[in-house]
């Protein structure tokens, strides 16, 4: 019998016992700890994988009277993932000065958190959750004390708590028409209800909610500011854009699948996905500052899994919950390795940065590795994942979008990769630290092999069969080439001397023009499924 | 006609606080917007789906004949803790802010940060 409540709560009370130890034994434990865990939730996986979903009731309730945790495939495979770059992560910051023992209480709290938004099966438990989380990130973003640090995790952290508040509200609705809050429960319960239109409110504050915790099109704006902040350190940022931000998806997902025999609204969220993936681009051109750049990718990354999940296609949509794993792998060791270059070259300013690949060759490698994962070259993890969406819309005008995505994506990352290449103006190359190195070299190397097990990978982790096949993935890859070559042209004729999206970063939004978008999104959802139910 | 009861008031209550986030450029007001949007949320949970004449769910109840459902107050004391942990952070923050910034207007603040950058 396996506990799933314990792998909620050990991560937590061994970040509080870690206390009572010194700092040099804690990092070693923690190491340890963490592999441990790894392999214990790997059990699990394949436990879910042989069996089946497994079902926990905390406190022997009977079922859907208290709280639940299941674990089925989709969320075993995620708890896999989030551990895995725990993992990764503790062993990166083995010999950073700033990793102390509060660091890494609210670290594991993290962990903790996260695993049990992806276990929970209760709604008000994911509420709680969420805000414990909020609560938790708003120290770390601010963990180094720089001036502006304080704006930004204010900001962070009332925009957020506005959102949850919004989601409590329809949470309220929602129990007072079916009188249950567990999402399988609420899958029967939906069954009985005639008349679609009660369920509008709850439906659509809780939506606003998620579409902001998931940062969508127009209610991203807090997320550039909290991942890319300076105060944070680089695994926070990692973790923040490659795992949390991921959770906001798998809460979007669930209540979908909760709510899909009543409301779809799939058709909207794959526009909405389309529109955010095209501004997160744009943006993500008008960028100066190495961290934000790589920010606003990860919101436009997330317009491109958003597409894929709602395009109501098998094939769209484990390409989908593929390329969200797959951005968890690369976007994080984008982030470490610019945490590494930061600290080596000591400026932001991706014009000031040359010649990486000569200086850091380590570093020089994984950050290439990794590019060619999110600009889905031949081979590598992301050509799969966005085959798997592309071919899933085939025939519609989101094939032709997906396509004008990518290139967006390649012109983005060719601006990114000029830092490798010139010259450093330094003589020997940096000694870095071994162990971040190799963390970032094993995580890039990951890129490659799903990349090259890419259907295998799949066929492991949901457990469904699908083939690549050879002819039109080649050409696809046509289809790459003749993007590298389009964008290399947009860059340089466009970019490379002036950056003429420049004037788009001096709208920024400020806390009550953010609130007002939350508040005419929930406006626009009410609207809409007035309109279309 | 609608009927003034728990319910409708409480909605209310959440768009006066939805509307202070928006108009009020103070953060101390946008604090305490959100401390009446949580106020709200309370007296929904509590007021919704309540039969009049029931009697919480406190104590002895096997001789009362309507007891309140118990979950929507169960849940709701752990929002009420959550609330204040929430406020108490956001003011926390606020002051640390000020000392930085020396100023309550969102605007201002926003304007600060960037010349820093």
């Amino acid at each position: 019998m396996i506990n799933l409540h314990w792998v909620i709560l050990l991560p937590i009370i061994f970040g509080t016992i870690a206390k009572l130890i010194s700092i040099k034994t804690t990092k070693k434990i923690m190491i340890l700890f963490q592999a441990a865990l790894v392999i214990w939730v790997t059990l699990i996986f394949v436990e879910v994988r042989k069996n089946g979903t497994i079902l926990e009731n905390v406190g022997s309730w009977p079922d859907t009277f208290g709280i639940t945790l299941r674990a089925d495939l989709l969320a075993s495979a995620m708890v896999l993932l989030t551990c895995f770059l725990f993992l990764a992560m503790v062993i990166f910051v083995h010999n950073k000065h700033y990793a102390d023992h509060l660091f890494f209480f609210l670290f594991l709290s993290l962990e903790s958190l996260i695993i049990g938004i992806f276990l929970s099966n209760d709604l008000f438990n994911i509420f709680v959750l969420i805000e414990a989380a909020t609560l938790i990130i708003t120290i770390l973003i601010m963990y180094k004390k720089t001036n502006i640090a304080i704006y930004d995790g204010l900001m962070y952290f009332l925009i957020n708590v506005v959102a949850m508040s919004f989601f409590l509200m329809g949470l309220g609705m929602l129990y007072k028409k079916i009188g249950v809050l567990d999402f399988y429960a609420l899958k029967t319960a939906f069954s009985q209800v005639k008349d679609p239109q009660s369920l509008i409110l709850p439906y659509a504050f809780m939506i606003t909610a998620v579409s902001l915790k998931a940062a969508l099109m127009p209610l991203f704006s807090w997320l550039p500011k909290a991942h890319g902040t300076p105060s944070a350190p680089s695994v926070v940022s990692a973790i923040l854009s490659g795992l949390y931000v991921k959770t906001g998806i798998y809460v979007f997902l669930r209540l979908q699948i909760a709510f899909s025999p009543l409301i779809d609204t799939s058709e909207l969220f794959v526009i909405l996905g389309f529109v955010t993936a095209i501004a997160g681009l744009m943006l993500a051109l008008a960028q100066k500052d190495i961290k934000l750049l790589l920010a606003y990718s990860t919101v436009s990354q997330i317009g491109v899994i958003m597409i894929g999940i709602n395009l109501n296609n098998p094939m769209a949509y484990w390409g989908g919950l593929y390329h969200l794993i797959n951005h968890a792998i690369f976007k994080s060791t984008l982030f470490l390795t610019a945490g590494m270059i930061i600290s080596e070259y000591k400026t932001r300013n991706i014009d000031e940065v040359k010649g990486v690949f000569e200086h850091m060759p380590a570093v020089g490698i994984a950050t290439i590795l990794s590019i060619l994962g999110i600009i889905g070259a031949p081979l590598f993890n992301g050509s799969i994942s966005k085959y798997l969406i592309a071919s899933g819309s085939s025939g519609t005008w989101i094939e032709y979008g997906l396509i004008l995505i990518n290139l967006g994506t390649i012109v983005v990352f060719i601006k990114y990769g000029q830092l490798l290449f010139g010259s450093s103006g330094k003589k020997e190359t940096a000694d870095s630290d071994i162990l971040e190195k190799a963390v970032v070299l094993t995580l890039s190397t990951l890129c490659f092999l799903g990349g090259i097990f890419g259907s295998e990978l799949i066929a492991i982790l949901f457990n469904v069969k699908l083939t690549v096949d050879r002819l039109s993935y080649g050409i696809k890859m046509l289809l790459f080439i003749g993007s590298i070559f389009l964008g290399t042209l947009i860059y340089r004729g466009l970019f490379k001397k002036t950056n003429r999206l420049a004037f788009i970063t001096s709208f920024e939004l400020g806390f009550n023009e953010i609130c007002l978008s939350i508040t005419l999104f929930f406006a626009f959802m009410v609207a809409y499924l007035k309109l279309t139910l | 006609m609608i009927t003034i009861n728990g319910e409708t008031i409480s909605i209310v209550l959440f768009f006066v606080g939805v509307y202070g986030l928006i108009a009020r450029r103070n953060i101390i007001k946008s604090i305490m917007s959100i401390s009446i949007m949580q106020v709200a949320i309370i007296l929904y949970f509590i007021s919704a789906n309540t039969a009049p004449g029931s009697v919480p769910p406190i104590g002895d109840v096997a001789q009362t004949l309507q007891v309140a459902d118990p979950l929507p107050q169960a849940l709701m004391i752990t929002d009420i803790v959550i609330g204040i942990g929430v406020t108490a952070a956001g003011l926390t923050m606020f002051i640390h802010l000020y000392h930085r910034y020396g100023s309550t207007n969102w605007q201002k603040v926003m304007k600060k940060r960037n010349h820093h950058d």
